[in-house]
């Protein structure tokens, strides 16, 4: 090819450009691409995975490029199918051990064991929360994060009407009561745009009426779902439904709709996950001068005290075919860093609450919500002394769960009975139990 | 021929023969989409059977399909009789009535759901401050799948309306000249020389109603997600719900196989009147 003179000259300023670009912009070319799939992200989240994550990991280091594609809710089934067609990111993040588990028995994730021993993952993760992505003795993926269902109510309400804070069934009826009474509803709770609602507010059913240790059991197969605690559970669930307590319009209202009338002060109290914390338009401010929050209580006799609930909410691990698992475990390891901790949490809070080990106050109290912070650090002690209920959303096998939060409203609409409903469930969980399908159960004590 | 039919053929048989040979497939092994799947049998479709939700799906499949044989047929029918009668008034009104059709079905689901229905931000919510006692009929489970087909006829009738015009222009002029000057009026007009003008783009549109109401999904799953209470589930959301949801990728298939099954007795009716009127005309 030949150039005219024109070109020539065109073609000087070009490369006088290129020559003293900064140094990380030539180096680009050479590193090796990581590639990442994220799911759901508001725009604050998408905002806080840009800079605190993607940016901050690519300007730590020279090695690896990290790029990710915030693909939105239907991310779970497009990793499937690109896992299988060959085609995933090296990345791989599921909505938690209930998705990982049938990903990690079909292959599709890298046992993660060498990196786990070679960044001493193992001593830095809370046990429990790790636990959950160990099958077969082999790690599959890192926990993202912990949540919990907590009982978030407005503080000013409580205050102007002599409401006390309930420590048992009979105290958060009383107060439910009374609130009904004044015209205000108990609860804040709508499902309209996400039905996953309706296993919110199972986990705290099963948990906080039934206890802990029998959910563990069930889970474990060593008591069935129809057994009486459980049935007490559910008839709960269905008593409060019918009372009104969370309102009249659940199968109507959003999720922030619902969440709203609780800093409007039109609801007294909303059975809630950590997450809340994250997402703005729910009306919630740092500080907060109406809204407070605190562990669910016991709502039967099995147990006594607030309970939380361990929920991992999502999970990360490195598909089978990556090309470059050594990258995808630089990005795991750049997030157990103490400013990715800060800087994500300050700016998306609850979304990347990692399950770090160590977590000193002074780390969370650089996030600056102080709200925030109280509940992470009493999850944090919860979780590592072992004290603790399981979300249907980490523990529960794929089928039954996805039974558990449609046939409930079956039963609360008075179309089955809580009989027939667990007797399902039963029949869904065994099944699953016999394939190998639940999600693994972390040890008791951490 | 076959050569002038070759690449419409090729495309047939890679998207459509080959999935629908694979689903067919599927529907005989227990899969959870990403392991290997491993021979059922008739596994998944006895499953299915002892299901109830899956018979309240099938049943509500046909309701769908009797609403959207009927209503938005006769008002299609009305409305495009109608538009021949007043020409002047066509442009303006086809405009209007085939707007919602443009619309993203996304985008109608939400407007029914958050501006119309919703007790709280909606016109139900207008009403009951007005003394009118009316509860959001999306969270109702007897009424929901009536709810979610009302947002669907919206959506569709118009775009019926303008087929049925288009067929009854079709028609001679003498034709319908002289039935007037026989003294027939809108209703004998009507009967007697609209409708058996347009028969074959009638036949063709109920036939593809049918097909497509065993297909229904996006309206269910953007606006109640098949519930409350499975209400509003049908066979499209009873699949996509074992699939996504349950990982039970050879149950979804047999509910799709059950789907197919229907809308291929449709194109057998289909089928069969065209060959009984070529039979006919020769």
């Amino acid at each position: 090819m030949t150039m005219t003179r024109r070109q020539l000259v065109a073609a000087i300023p070009a490369a006088a450009l290129a020559a003293n670009l900064p140094r990380g912009a030539r180096a680009e070319d050479a590193r090796k691409v990581v590639t990442f799939w994220f799911g759901q992200a508001n725009s604050d989240g998408q905002a806080a995975l840009r800079n605190d994550l993607v940016e901050a990991f690519n300007a730590s280091q020279d090695k690896y490029l990290l790029q990710m594609e915030v693909k939105g809710a239907a991310v779970n089934n497009l990793l499937k199918v690109a896992l299988v067609a060959g085609n995933g990111p090296d990345i791989v993040q599921t909505a938690g051990p209930a998705y990982l588990t049938a990903i990690a028995n079909a292959g599709q994730v890298l046992p993660l064991d060498d990196f786990a021993e070679k960044y001493k993952w193992k001593d830095r993760f809370l046990a429990p929360l790790l636990n959950t992505s160990v099958y077969g003795g082999k790690l599959y993926a890192l926990p993202r994060d912990y949540e919990s269902m907590h009982l978030f109510y407005n503080k000013e309400l409580f205050k102007q009407n002599g409401w006390k804070l309930p420590t048992n069934r009979q105290e958060m009826e009383e107060v439910a009561d009374a609130a009904l009474a004044k015209g205000i509803i108990p609860f804040g709770a709508g499902n309209a745009d996400w039905k996953g609602v309706n296993e919110w507010l199972m986990t705290v059913f099963f948990n906080n009426v039934a206890g802990p240790d029998n959910v563990r059991k069930a889970l474990a197969g060593e008591l069935p779902w129809t057994a009486p605690p459980f049935v007490e559970a559910v008839e709960l669930s269905k008593a409060w439904y019918n009372k009104g307590y969370f309102g009249k319009n659940y199968f109507s209202l959003t999720i922030e709709q619902s969440f709203l009338q609780v800093v409007n002060g039109k609801a007294a109290m909303a059975l809630n996950g950590t997450w809340s914390f994250g997402t703005k338009s729910y009306g919630m401010s740092k500080p907060d001068t109406v809204m407070d929050v605190m562990p669910t209580p016991s709502l039967g006799t099995a147990f006594t005290g607030p309970l939380v609930h361990l929920a991992c909410g999502a999970t990360l691990s490195i598909a089978k075919t990556s090309q470059n698992a050594e990258g995808a475990a630089a990005v795991f390891e750049f997030m157990l860093t103490r400013k990715f901790y800060e800087t994500m949490n300050r700016d998306w809070p609850g979304k990347w609450a990692l399950p770090v080990k160590d977590l000193p106050p002074e780390m969370l109290s650089g996030i600056g919500y102080p709200l925030f912070e109280k509940t992470i650090s009493n999850l944090h002690e919860a979780f590592s002394k072992g004290q603790y209920g399981f979300t249907t959303w980490t523990f529960w096998p794929g089928a039954t769960n996805s039974y558990l939060i449609e046939g409930i409203e079956q039963v609360w609409l008075n179309k089955i009975t809580p009989d027939a409903y667990l007797t399902r469930m039963q029949t869904l969980f065994s099944q699953e139990a016999k394939e190998g399908k639940v999600p693994p159960l972390p040890p008791r004590t951490a | 021929m076959w050569l002038f039919a070759l690449p419409a053929l090729l495309i047939n048989i890679c998207i459509i023969l080959v999935p629908a040979v694979l689903t067919f497939t599927a529907a005989f092994f227990m899969w959870d989409g990403v392991g290997t799947p491993a021979w059922a049998g008739l596994a998944n479709f006895q499953n299915m059977a002892a299901d109830p939700v899956f018979w309240s799906a099938l049943t509500n499949n046909f309701i769908w399909t009797a609403i959207f044989l009927t209503v938005p047929v006769c008002l299609a029918l009305v409305m495009a009789a109608a538009l021949l009668m007043a020409p002047k008034a066509r442009i303006v009104v086809q405009s209007i009535i085939f707007l919602p059709r443009i619309i993203a079905v996304a985008v109608t689901g939400r407007i029914f759901q958050g501006m119309i229905f919703s007790p709280v931000t909606g016109v139900v919510a207008w009403l009951n401050e007005h003394g009118f006692s009316i509860s959001d009929p999306l969270a109702d489970p007897d009424r929901s799948l009536y709810a979610v087909a009302a947002v669907d006829i919206w959506h569709w009738w118009g775009f019926l309306a303008v087929v049925f015009l288009s067929a009854m222009r079709q028609i001679s002029v003498d034709q319908i000249e002289a039935a007037r000057l026989d003294g027939a009026g809108f209703l004998a007009l009507f009967r007697y020389v609209l409708i058996p003008g347009i028969r074959p783009t009638l036949i063709l549109m109920l036939i593809l109603t049918v097909i497509w109401s065993f297909q229904v999904f996006e309206f269910i799953f953007i606006v109640t997600r098949g519930g409350p209470a499975y209400g509003s589930e049908v066979l499209a959301t009873f699949a996509y719900r074992h699939a996504f949801f349950e990982g039970d990728v050879g149950q979804a298939a047999a509910a799709a196989c059950v789907m197919s099954l229907f809308g291929l007795c449709a194109t057998a009716v289909y089928l069969w009147l065209q060959i009984t009127d070529d039979a006919q005309s020769t």
